[in-house]
């Protein structure tokens, strides 16, 4: 079972053969308040590594998650479009955002350890 | 940097998991369950709020003509146990703090924001008022919500709305400042556990400065630093409501000026039915009218992003075009309030 990985910017991804489901980290979450939109992409939309896929309006702030490599989208979580406190409540489980097949692979991402140490 | 000032429940607000930020030179809670949470402790029921930072004077009864000088509303004229909302002005009418006074038989509490404790003080020295600043020794715990009042008058007696109260622990006011019913009670830092641990007990949840900021937009409430400041004046942060002083005040002239001529800026609600919240410092127009959003936050009761915009004239179209991150974002100007 592949491991979860995590982005400086605060995103985790999951690998799934040819693909990939991406969220943002607990710490994220906890960093933004209560989350109250978010805005997703369509499927078949195109994203370079880098690229802003989606935008998260709490309480605090807007933040926005990017992707972790080129893909292209394949489904998105459309439960965050009526309960985008999931997000808050599991933001690494029923909380994920999007899934994407992968044009580029790039798992330069960091180790749950890695990253825990990056955000103390 | 010096060191951020604490509340006496500074280790307790830790001690709940509370997350605390950094406002006006004090560690405050900003929330312990969770902002919308919080919100709707108060509005369905009761919660409790930590404002401590805010200032605190005790001004002498005998300076009211020379206190009632410095703000734009009637301070004198009014019942002896009353609490009123005002705003000290500066010579060119503009907002120096808004301000809650507490009056009573032979002294009046001053409550100013926290940010501009010190600049009040000073104020008030340079017009040769006198003070005692009581904000180091006693607390100031603020028990809101439709609930509130039920629950706290089994801890003391309750005065009729915007009035004030005394008793050997608590000196106290029926106000608030979330659109809720409630009280707002200075006290001794030595009984301020106690008083929250009652509440507490009786199922009054405490709330950080997060909700009270979300509780005071959606009740169309303003915020010094932002709905207010040294640059905008009671008429422009639409507080017309406000100018009840009776006699020669400080900015009076420059305040009837705006009044007659209309000629100033206008603080305007907005909604937008979309979901990007237009927080501080976006730009909007409407019309030819250009502005910039002082606050804006969702509103949790009407499930969609709500705020002020201060716009240079008045809008003559309540069609506002907001750009948010180089998007250009519909939005509604309102004239009620965000709450009926």
């Amino acid at each position: 079972m592949p491991e979860t990985k995590y982005l400086e910017t605060h995103e985790w991804y999951i690998l799934d053969g040819e693909s990939f489901t991406v969220g943002i980290s607990d710490y994220a979450q906890g960093e933004l308040g209560d989350i109250v939109f978010v805005t997703l992409p369509e499927v078949g939309q195109e994203f370079s590594k880098g690229d802003p896929i989606v935008e998260v309006e709490a309480t605090k702030t807007v933040a926005e998650a990017y992707a972790p490599m080129n893909c292209v989208i394949t489904e998105v979580n459309s439960n965050l479009e009526t309960e985008p406190e999931l997000i808050n409540n599991d933001p690494v489980g029923d909380g994920w955002m999007v899934k994407a097949e992968i044009k580029e692979m790039d798992d330069s991402g960091m180790t749950y350890q890695q990253y825990e140490s990056f955000i103390s | 940097m010096s060191e951020l000032k604490t509340t006496s429940l500074y280790e307790f607000h830790l001690s709940k998991n509370s997350k605390m930020i950094d406002f006006a030179g004090w560690s405050m809670p900003f929330s312990y369950e969770g902002t919308l949470k919080e919100h709707n402790y108060v509005r369905e029921s009761s919660g409790y709020f930590d404002v401590s930072h805010m200032g605190r004077l005790r001004l002498n009864y005998s300076q009211i003509e020379e206190i009632n000088y410095l703000i734009c509303s009637e301070l004198k004229d009014i019942d002896n146990t009353k609490a009123l909302y005002s705003i000290f002005t500066s010579e060119s009418g503009t907002a120096i703090d808004d301000v809650i006074f507490w009056k009573f038989e032979d002294d009046l509490i001053l409550i100013c924001n926290a940010s501009n404790t010190t600049k009040i003080k000073n104020h008030l020295d340079a017009n040769s008022i006198n003070y005692d600043d009581l904000t180091n020794d006693t607390d100031l715990i603020a028990v809101q919500g439709k609930d509130s009042i039920a629950i706290i008058e089994e801890m003391m007696s309750i005065p009729n709305k915007f009035s004030t109260s005394r008793d050997s622990k608590f000196t106290y006011a029926r106000t608030g400042y979330t659109g809720e019913d409630g009280v707002e009670v200075m006290l001794d830092k030595k009984d301020t556990l106690d008083f929250v641990q009652q509440l507490e007990s009786k199922g009054v949840k405490p709330c950080g400065l997060g909700s009270r900021d979300t509780l005071r937009l959606e009740a169309s409430l303003p915020l010094y630093g932002f709905e207010l400041t040294d640059d905008i004046s009671p008429v422009e942060a639409g507080l017309k409501w406000t100018l009840t002083n009776k006699s020669e005040y400080m900015g009076k002239e420059a305040i009837d000026n705006q009044l007659n001529s209309k000629d100033h800026k206008y603080l305007k609600r907005f909604s937008l039915n979309a979901k990007q919240i237009a927080r501080t410092g976006t730009t909007c127009k409407s019309g030819d009218s250009i502005g910039i959003v002082t606050s804006g936050n969702i509103s949790p009761i009407l499930g969609k992003p709500i705020g002020f915009a201060l716009f240079e004239t008045n809008p003559s179209d309540n069609l506002v075009e907001f750009d948010i991150r180089g998007n250009l974002i519909e939005g509604n100007l309102l004239d009620k309030r965000f709450l009926s």
